[in-house]
């Protein structure tokens, strides 16, 4: 257990000491999430639009001035071309819209714009519809009316003349009801509820679970990897194995050293996303730190496996292409249901793509313990399978028994 | 009298893929005494040590440390520098060594002190707050030194201990070496410099896997009938041509 310490007492003294490493390891991270929250976490700029032969449409209203800059169609198609807008109506029957086409976000912000529009000109239609009904049921109601005048005179003048034939007529007669009032249709507009989030909730809101696990991921394996390499290189590994030191404690020293800079990374980064970010978190913080603090002790155990297939610092960065790239698109960042079942088995083998899972529940869902106990516990699976294959390989290394 | 073998080597082969480094080994170690261990480079010195220690294992032969087969207890009283100096470079030199006779199972106020002893046996006392990074090449060398040295161990396998150090302080660490069998230590160095080699109780010559000659240097060259015995390797090499 004292070996196991000093080895750890000794790696958080080589971090402290080497101050680059330190920055790597607990602003780096920090750096590039902002990067990324800005990047995704930025509300999306409005489309710029143009409409063209508006003068004389009778959808003009629906085409607010502050949307859409009215042009000729000169002007327009010029514009267009140099992407000063992302599409233009032209309001001549049929409506059409042209769009410049090159970015597909663009595109479906400029049409979501303008199906808006269209909805207000559909609006538009069926008001100046009601308007029309309503006249002519208006004007039929008039002429109801006199024809009424006229049946009251004639009947009274019956009355006078002929009060039997009345009678007859009276109870021959169908009954008339006043036609109820015409319904109003209802307005129809669409009641949204969410089971989860809300509708602030933008791209970094439910990318950040995942950016959070990559980038611990990626640092924690880069300097852990590196380090253990070194340890190697150098040669102090060897001195170690020339010791009475056992295995285990020079696996477990490196896990309890690192240990301490993955609580305070952890605790600093999910901090800073939570609270200074601002990312939308209705979960514990508690159960955010330990979903992280697990995930970097697989990051840094399997980077110490892979440092023994490594012989310099460039092999141990080729790595990166091979565990961190198919993470980050695995990790469900991206969709992977229409993946074929092949590639989410390989999905299913990276500690990102349950971090990931673990965290979207608690910070997203708000589901507690059990939303990510069992994420977790295959995350902590990782780490321990990592930890005895590197006892193991090390103690191979060691002819002599310990 | 029964005489002690702190290590000892039985018919040890190693290959390297197809490259013999090895070739039945055989070598003991007399407690006590310096045995130099001299050879051209790639002759296979760092890897006899490698084996000796239990860094590497053997093809075939077996090794044994204080007369037994090797354990993890065996290591504490053996100090091991390797031909690298296996520093840490981030930390100070003082912290090297504070690591080194911590996993030694050194403790508190004992500990501080013989860091400062050996650190002064190597001449590097005024240096201890100093990172290693900033290390000249002979000031690691000491360091790496110190380090093998610091939990006063019984035997001591030191691989070219004196490379790259000016003749100063070469001699003064062999007198060190001197003190310590003095101390009842048993060491064993390998060199190439011939110089050194006069210091040795023992030599044993490697050249391509095999030891072809053992013994004191001053009987070696009397048999051979040479001045030195760098050039009892030519002679072997000449007879070997006649044959
Ligand atoms: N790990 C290894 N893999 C392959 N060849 C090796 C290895 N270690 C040493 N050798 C080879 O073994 C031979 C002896 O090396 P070494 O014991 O370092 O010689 P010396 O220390 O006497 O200079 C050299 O030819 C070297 O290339
Ligand atoms: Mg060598």
């Amino acid at each position: 257990m004292r070996n196991l310490f000093a080895m750890a007492r000794r790696i958080i003294r080589q971090i402290v000491r080497d101050k680059r490493t330190l920055a790597l390891l607990i602003i780096a991270p920090l750096l590039i999430l902002t990067l990324v929250w800005y990047i995704f976490g930025a509300k999306t700029s409005e489309p710029n639009l143009a409409i063209i032969h508006y003068e004389s449409s009778d959808y003009l209203s629906a085409f607010k001035t502050s949307d859409y800059t009215r042009m000729s169609p000169l002007q327009a198609r010029q514009s267009l071309a140099d992407k000063k807008i992302d599409a233009y109506v032209d309001l001549k029957n049929p409506i059409k819209v042209h769009l410049e086409g090159s970015d597909p976000s663009r595109n479906g912000l400029a049409m979501s714009k303008i199906q808006k529009s269209m909805q207000t000109i559909q609006q538009l239609n069926v008001t100046s519809m009601k308007k029309q009904l309503t006249d002519v049921i208006n004007a039929q109601q008039k002429g109801i009316q006199a024809q009424q005048q006229t049946m009251k005179q004639m009947s009274e003048a019956m009355q006078r003349y002929a009060p039997s034939a009345l009678t007859s007529i009276m109870q021959n007669a169908p009954k008339t009801e006043q036609p109820n009032q015409a319904n109003a249709p209802d307005k129809v507009k669409l009641d949204v509820s969410y089971l989860h989030g809300n509708d602030s909730l933008n791209t970094f809101d439910s990318f950040g679970p995942a950016m959070v696990g990559i980038f611990v991921f990626l640092f924690i394996f880069m300097i852990g990897g590196v380090s253990f390499l070194r340890e190697r290189t150098t040669g102090t590994l060897d001195r170690l194995m020339a010791s009475p030191i056992k295995s285990y404690q020079i696996i477990w020293g490196y896990m309890f050293g690192f240990g301490l800079f993955v609580i305070v990374q952890s605790f600093v980064l999910t901090c800073y996303i939570v609270y200074v970010l601002n990312i939308y978190n209705i979960g514990h913080l508690l159960d955010v730190l330990i979903i992280v603090f697990i995930l970097s002790f697989s990051a840094l155990s399997l980077s110490i496996l892979l440092s023994t297939f490594a012989s310099n610092e460039l092999q141990m960065f080729q790595f990166i292409p091979l565990v961190i790239v198919p993470q980050v698109f695995l990790s469900g960042l991206f969709p992977i249901d229409t993946l074929p079942s092949w590639v989410r088995a390989i999905g299913n083998l990276m500690p990102i793509h349950y971090s990931t899972e673990a965290l979207r529940n608690i910070m997203i869902r708000g589901t507690g313990f059990s939303g990510w106990w069992l994420d977790g516990l295959i995350l902590l699976l990782f780490s321990v399978v990592f930890i005895v294959i590197n006892v193991l390989v090390i103690r191979r290394s060691r002819p002599i028994a310990d | 009298m029964t005489v002690s073998y702190p290590i000892k080597g039985d018919h040890l082969h190693k290959r390297f893929k197809n490259q013999i480094v090895l070739d039945d080994v055989s070598l003991t170690l007399q407690e006590g005494e310096i045995y130099g261990l001299i050879g051209p480079s790639g002759a296979g010195k760092t890897t006899l040590v490698r084996i000796l220690l239990g860094l590497e294992k053997a093809d075939s032969g077996k090794v044994e440390l204080f007369e037994q087969r090797p354990t993890l207890n065996a290591f504490r009283s053996l100090g091991y520098m390797a031909q690298s100096d296996a520093l840490y470079n981030e930390l100070s030199a003082y912290q090297n060594l504070e690591f080194f006779a911590s996993i030694q199972g050194m403790r508190g106020k004992e500990k501080k002190q013989r860091i400062y002893e050996v650190a002064k046996a190597v001449d590097l006392e005024k240096d201890l707050k100093k990172n290693v990074s900033n290390f000249s090449g002979g000031m690691k060398r000491r360091l790496s030194l110190a380090a093998a040295l610091v939990h006063r161990p019984r035997l001591y396998l030191l691989d070219e201990p004196t490379v790259g150090l000016d003749p100063m302080i070469r001699r003064k660490l062999w007198t060190l070496f001197h003190y310590l069998k003095g101390k009842g230590a048993t060491i064993i160095v390998t060199t190439h410099v011939m110089d050194e080699v006069a210091q040795c109780d023992r030599v044993g010559l490697l050249s391509e896997g095999k030891i072809i000659a053992e013994g004191a240097p001053k009987t070696l060259t009397e048999q051979y009938g040479v001045p030195s015995v760098e050039d009892i390797f030519i002679t072997i090499e000449k007879e070997g041509a006649k044959k």
